[in-house]
C-alpha cells in the first residue's frame, strides 16, 4: 500500500518540477504557488495542489512565452474559474433537485 | 506512417518567414493550449501545433524537414529515406511527439526539458489521474485500487507501461483535492528518483446527497399538511437512517440541521442539512378538493401580500 498526502520540501519540489530555487522564489513571489508552511525560503513546504499548478504554470510560460507576472495572473484566474465551475455545477444539481417534481 | 504537413498544421505557406510562423504558432497555442482549454481535442491539436513549431522555428530542422517534404510529402505512407539521420536533432528530447517526428529527428525530444535549468538530474515525470471517490468512502480512510499508465523511454523511444497499485484515500478528502503518492510516477533518468503519482479527487455525484464544503444536504419532500401540522420523517444519512421532527408551520426551503452527520473534515464531521420541499399531491379527489376549498376560505392567507403593498 502506498502512503499519500505527503508534502514536498523545497528540494523535492524543485527536482520534481525541474526548476532552480531562484525560479521557485519567483513563482512564490508572483503567487503562482504558495507554500503551505515554512517561514523562510529554506523551510517552505508545498502540497500536491501547488505541484499541480506549478506544472501547468511552467507549461503555459514556455508554450505561450509569458513572463511570471502574466503567469501569476493567469493561474489566479484559472484557479478562480475552476472553483466557479465546480460551485456552479453543485448549485445546478441542487436547484434541479429542488425544482423537479417528485 | 502519415506524413505531417507542419505548414498546413500552422496554416502558413511553405515559404513563410519565421516571424510569420511564430505569429501563427502563438495564435494557435493560445487557442488550443490544454491548460486553458479542457478536453482531449484541444490537447491533440496543441500537440500537433507545438510539434510543428518545434521543427519550423529551427533553421536546420526546417531545412531537413523541407527536404523530406519534397521526398515524402505526396506519399500516403511515409518512411524516412534509407540511412536517414538528422543532423539537427542533437538535443535530448523525450517528449510526447509523434512517431513521424521521432522517425525524422530521433526519439527523446521533450518540451518541458527545454526550460530545465538546474544542475542536477531530473526526476521522473509526475503522473496525474482523476480519482472518483464515493461520498460513503470519505467517512473513514479507504483503500482503493488505481490503474494508470506511465511513460517510459526505452532506447530513445517513448512507450507506456501499465501500472496498478492500492492507495489510501484519507478520511475527509474534499472534491478537487490533490493527493501525492510518492515515487509512483514515471522512472527518473539515470540515478534520478522516479516521479510521483498525483490523484485528483472527484467526489462522485450522489443520488441523494449534495455537498457544500463539509456539510451534506438532503432534499426532503413533505406534503403541505405535513409542513402545516408538523410530522416525523425518516431521513437517510451516509450511515443509516435517522428520525427527524418537522415542526408545525415549516416552510419550503427551510433547512433542518443534523449535527455531525456531514462529511469528515480536519475540524471534525460536518453537519447534514435536511432541506424541506413542500410537494403537492399529483392528483386530487373531489373530497380533497372540497377540503382545500374550505381551507382557502378559512385560512385568510395572502402569500403575495408584499406585492399589494407596493404602489
Amino acid at each position: 500500500m502506498s502512503s499519500s498526502t505527503l508534502k514536498l520540501s523545497v528540494d523535492e519540489f524543485c527536482s520534481a518540477q525541474g526548476v532552480s530555487r531562484s525560479i521557485l522564489v519567483e513563482m512564490v513571489e508572483y503567487e503562482v504557488v504558495l507554500p503551505v508552511a515554512g517561514q523562510s525560503e529554506r523551510d517552505w513546504v508545498f502540497d500536491a495542489v501547488a505541484a499541480h499548478w506549478a506544472r501547468r504554470a511552467l507549461r503555459l510560460k514556455a508554450d505561450l512565452e509569458l513572463d511570471w507576472l502574466a503567469v501569476g495572473m493567469l493561474v489566479d484566474l484559472l484557479r478562480e474559474r475552476d472553483e466557479l465551475v465546480r460551485e456552479n455545477e453543485q448549485l445546478r444539481v441542487r436547484l434541479e433537485r429542488f425544482l423537479a417534481g417528485e | 506512417m502519415e506524413f505531417k504537413d507542419y505548414y498546413k498544421i500552422l496554416g502558413v505557406e511553405a515559404d513563410a518567414e519565421t516571424a510569420d510562423i511564430k505569429t501563427a504558432y502563438r495564435k494557435l497555442a493560445r487557442k488550443y493550449h490544454p491548460d486553458l482549454n479542457p478536453g482531449e481535442e484541444a490537447e491533440a491539436r496543441f500537440k500537433e501545433v507545438a510539434e510543428a513549431w518545434e521543427v519550423l522555428k529551427d533553421k536546420e530542422r526546417r531545412a531537413e524537414y523541407d527536404e523530406l517534404r519534397k521526398y515524402g510529402g505526396r506519399r500516403e505512407d511515409f518512411r524516412p529515406p534509407p540511412g536517414w539521420q538528422s543532423g539537427a536533432g542533437a538535443e535530448q528530447f523525450s517528449g510526447d511527439f509523434s512517431d513521424f517526428f521521432n522517425s525524422i529527428f530521433g526519439g527523446g525530444f521533450q518540451r518541458e526539458e527545454a526550460q530545465w535549468s538546474g544542475g542536477f538530474e531530473r526526476s521522473g515525470q509526475d503522473v496525474e489521474i482523476e480519482m472518483p471517490v464515493f461520498l460513503e468512502e470519505t467517512v473513514s480512510d479507504t483503500s482503493k485500487p488505481v490503474a494508470y499508465e506511465i511513460p517510459v523511454i526505452e532506447q530513445g523511444r517513448r512507450s507506456y507501461q501499465r501500472k496498478s497499485l492500492k492507495v489510501t484515500i484519507p478520511a475527509g478528502v474534499a472534491d478537487g483535492e490533490r493527493i501525492r503518492v510518492k515515487g509512483q510516477g514515471a522512472p527518473g533518468s539515470g540515478n534520478a528518483p522516479p516521479g510521483d503519482l498525483y490523484l485528483h479527487i472527484r467526489l462522485v455525484p450522489h443520488p441523494v446527497f449534495d455537498v457544500e464544503g463539509h456539510n451534506l444536504l438532503v432534499t426532503v419532500p413533505v406534503a403541505p399538511w405535513e409542513a402545516a401540522l408538523g410530522t416525523k420523517v425518516v431521513v437517510p444519512t451516509l450511515e443509516g437512517k435517522i428520525n427527524l421532527t418537522v415542526a408545525a408551520g415549516s416552510q419550503s426551503g427551510q433547512k433542518l440541521r443534523v449535527r455531525g452527520k456531514g462529511l469528515a473534515g480536519k475540524a471534525g464531521r460536518g453537519d447534514l442539512y435536511a432541506v424541506l420541499k413542500v410537494v403537492m399531491p399529483p392528483e386530487t379527489s373531489d373530497a380533497a378538493k372540497a377540503l382545500w376549498q374550505e381551507l382557502a376560505e378559512k385560512a385568510a392567507f395572502d402569500p403575495r401580500a408584499q406585492w399589494s403593498e407596493q404602489p
